[in-house]
């Protein structure tokens, strides 16, 4: 801070302004001037995202004030390889440019990352890319690399290596941002749907950037808190909805769902766990009437009564989820089907590590390194593995090899996860149709579940198959 | 330190009571951590979920015990262990070796017809022929390095049983603490440490003198000041095991829960018995300040009494606060501090 002209500079993921006298910033900033006095510097601060607001009047008074906010730079881009863009995809990187802020919304499999790539590769200026998880950040790493050329830095999964343009996750942005947020002069937001949550949206706050892209296929959240996004990031200043692109990017696909009984065994067990937690209910309920399954799994059950109440119950679920009758009937579709790749989905990784080791094909499931992740996907693609298993690791954005066959064999009933999990079977490649199977235990709750699977629009027509 | 899963605490009103183990009411417990203690000690090679399912049956006939208690001790018993991760990726390498070979016969199916000969027994024994180890073995070891088979490497035991019940109590309140928008001290002794420890936590403090000999610290991080945040509460948590080894102050935290708008309040005393595993702070900077206080004690001082470290001098930020307070009967005070070697850097 030289001399004793006002000065602006980042710090802790706020910005502050020192030596400068209130009359001062009322005139510069005017009557919305958004900084506050912290008397326990003695100085001003404000939010670092408040840069997009000021940046302008900084400008202006140039002369009058030190701004040392920004250090991010230009890039070069060192090979630029980008696919010729689809008309859907062309209208959407316009609509971001004239204002180089907003949310993108657009279907999964329709090529949200080329949109972004394409921004990128017109706004040349140190970016930061947030992804939910490490595997879609390595996927970023990956994209970038081919794209444009340039060997992004990586922040997260143990690693902290910073470089002008690099990606991390929403977990190590919001972390990191607080001594990162003056170094990137653009953000891209992937399934920005997760920025809104209340330590999330932290990384978003705590940069000065002043581009800023959201993408995602699904952006409302339950809570109501997208509409935080319009501040967070910008408008929504494209959206394609999915009726609009089926048939078109992505293939035709059907659903068939097939129904699959216990065994024996296995239900005998069920129904024997499922007295058992009845029996405890009801007991409950003659001292209070008003007591709920609720008040017993808000983890506080303290008897060994109630803790073996909360085990019957997980050992419930792990029956229908991992019932040995999904590996009998995904015997017979990996039969129907031998010769074209599929991917199967399965609701836990106790299950995917099941069919793993019973057909002895990949899994792609978290403790995976970067290295064997890219194994495995290649390896289906070139089709050296005839199929492969995974969990929630794949439940967003992960590229996988267009594929024609994808089983869902139990999962958690949401649309959102469903709509993802399609997009993923089913990119166009030709003129093949496209099957999911899904697989889901008769009169269990999980039949529920894929009822309510259904009601999404994804799965306008499916179709049921009876098993004899 | 636990994460949020472990957390766990009663609400009395909006008073936030994280879960505490008394001697009194859990006196057996005792017996439990020692179980806990060799069970870790004479685990080296068992997996992580064996060990965890230890810990549970330890707890089976307990009627006392809710399970995130359990999973609490679990994660405690983790953080003084090391697990050996597999870094050299040899699973991995198993693995790819295993789905390579058996691709070509894909679909193992159960019985063989004339579409599909291979069945799963058949390739799993030639795939183990190849690789020369029975099958068995290859299953054991294909995810060896899944989080729940890592295999206990070394374990740093706590000093006691006592100990470990001690952490878990502290380790609850710090948990608690994650969120915290705000902590207030109220302090009358070794402000030195609990400023310097604050700081190194990364927070900041406003100073408020309340009594002659007591001081109100508010403490929190630079964007509290422009919104309400939760984002500085794992500081704050970080910071409580060296408040917790001070003297004379009182806490008061307020907590923001997931209910929005809903606030709540944990108050905390150094006479609560939470016990630090770090140890008191150092009586003495150094051995001159100490030989001071023994030459002061040898003879009576006229109306004098010292007191170490107890007055602050702050501008802003900026705190300075004295080795020695000198105060007499009368309501006079005098400030020392004793520089020691004359260097331009200390001064």
């Amino acid at each position: 801070m030289s001399g004793h002209r006002p000065c602006v500079q980042f710090s802790a993921g706020t910005l502050v302004l020192s030596n400068a006298p209130a009359d001062w910033i009322q005139r510069v900033f005017g009557a919305a001037a958004p900084w506050k006095w912290d008397q326990r510097a003695n100085l001003w601060r404000c939010n670092a995202i408040d840069y997009l607001d000021i940046r302008e009047q900084l400008l202006q008074n140039e002369k009058q004030v030190e701004n040392h906010v920004r250090h991010w730079s230009r890039v070069q881009w060192p090979a630029v390889s980008l696919p010729e863009l689809r008309a859907e995809q062309r209208s959407a990187v316009n609509a971001w440019m004239t204002l180089r802020r907003g949310v993108i919304v657009m279907p999964t499999g329709t090529g949200k990352t080329e949109v972004a790539l394409a921004m990128m590769g017109q706004s040349p200026v140190s970016t930061l890319i947030v992804a939910p998880v490490r595997d879609l950040m390595y996927q970023w790493h990956r994209r970038i690399l081919l794209g444009l050329g340039y060997d992004a830095g990586i922040i997260g999964d143990s690693v902290y290596n910073v470089r002008p343009v690099s990606v991390t996750t929403y977990d190590s942005a919001c972390i990191h941002m607080e001594r990162l947020g003056n170094q990137f002069g653009m953000l891209v937001f992937d399934e920005c749907h997760h920025l809104p949550g209340t330590m999330r949206r932290e990384a978003a706050l705590m940069s000065a950037a002043p581009w800023r892209v959201g993408l995602s296929a699904t952006p409302e959240r339950s809570d109501g808190r997208h509409a935080d996004l319009e501040k967070l990031i910008g408008p929504t200043v494209y959206r394609l909805e999915l009726a609009a692109v089926r048939g078109k990017t992505l293939a035709e696909y059907e659903v068939i769902r097939i129904p699959v009984h216990l065994g024996d065994a296995e239900q005998r067990r069920y129904d024997e766990l499922s007295l058992q937690i009845r029996a405890y209910m009801q007991a409950r309920r003659e001292v209070d009437k008003y007591f709920t399954w609720e008040d017993l799994c808000a983890d506080y059950a303290s008897e060994p009564a109630a803790r073996q109440i909360i085990k019957a119950y997980r050992e419930k679920q792990s029956i229908e989820d991992r019932a040995a009758e999904k590996l009998r009937v995904l015997e017979d579709l990996f039969r129907l089907h031998v010769g074209s790749p599929i991917i199967v989905f399965a609701g836990s990784n106790a299950m995917a590590r099941d069919v793993s080791r019973r057909f002895l094909i990949p899994c792609l499931l978290s403790h995976c390194g970067k290295r064997e992740r890219l194994e495995i996907l290649t390896g289906l693609q070139s089709g050296q593995y005839p199929a492969l298993v995974a969990n929630q690791v794949l439940d967003e954005g992960v590229d996988l090899p267009a594929v024609k066959i994808a089983v869902v064999i139990g999962g958690r009933a949401s649309t959102k996860q469903a709509k993802q999990r399609l997009g993923r079977v089913l990119r166009k490649s030709g003129n093949a149709r496209a099957f999911m199977y899904e697989v889901v235990c008769s009169e269990t709750t999980e039949a529920g579940r894929s009822r309510q699977r259904r009601t999404s629009d994804a799965f306008v027509g499916t179709r049921f198959i009876r098993r004899v | 330190m636990l994460t949020r899963q472990q957390a766990l605490a009663k609400l009395q009103g909006q008073q936030l009571f994280p879960d505490r183990l008394s001697r009194k009411e859990h006196k057996h417990y005792l017996v439990y951590a020692q179980r806990m203690l060799r069970l870790y000690e004479m685990g080296m090679g068992r997996t992580r979920r064996e060990l965890h399912q230890g810990i549970d049956r330890i707890f089976a006939a307990e009627s006392d015990c809710p399970v995130r208690r359990i999973a609490a001790f679990c994660k405690l018993m983790d953080d003084a262990s090391q697990y050996d991760s597999d870094q050299s990726g040899a699973a991995a390498q198993l693995r790819q070796r295993v789905f390579g070979l058996a691709a070509q016969h894909h679909p193992l199916v159960t019985t063989a017809d004339s579409l599909f000969e291979s069945t799963e027994l058949q390739v799993k024994a030639t795939v183990a022929e190849t690789l020369g180890r029975n099958w068995e073995e290859i299953d054991a070891e294909l995810f060896a390095d899944v989080m729940d088979f890592h295999r206990l490497k070394k374990f740093q035991a706590y000093p006691s049983p006592l100990a470990l019940l001690s952490r878990y109590n502290v380790a609850q309140t710090q948990v608690a603490l994650f969120d915290a928008e705000q902590i207030t001290v109220h302090a009358t002794k070794d402000l030195k440490t609990i400023l310097r420890y604050a700081k190194l936590a990364r927070l900041m403090h406003r100073i408020r003198r309340t009594a002659a000999d007591q001081y109100e610290l508010q403490f929190d991080g630079p964007a509290s000041l422009l919104r309400h945040t939760r984002r500085y509460g794992v500081s704050m948590a970080k910071f409580l095991p060296a408040l917790l080894a001070c003297k004379g102050w009182k806490l008061h935290a307020r907590l923001r829960t997931r209910r929005v708008g809903w606030m709540v309040y944990l108050a905390l005393t150094a006479n609560d018995g939470l016990v630090s595993h770090l140890p008191a702070p150092e009586d003495f900077d150094s051995t001159l300040e100490a030989n001071f206080v023994e030459r002061w004690n040898d003879e009576p001082r006229a109306g004098w009494t010292l007191e170490r470290e107890s007055e602050i001098l702050h501008h802003g930020q900026k705190v300075f606060i004295p080795d020695f307070v000198f105060t007499h009967a009368d309501g006079r005070r005098h400030l020392l501090e004793i520089v020691g070697f004359w260097t331009p850097e200390y001064l």
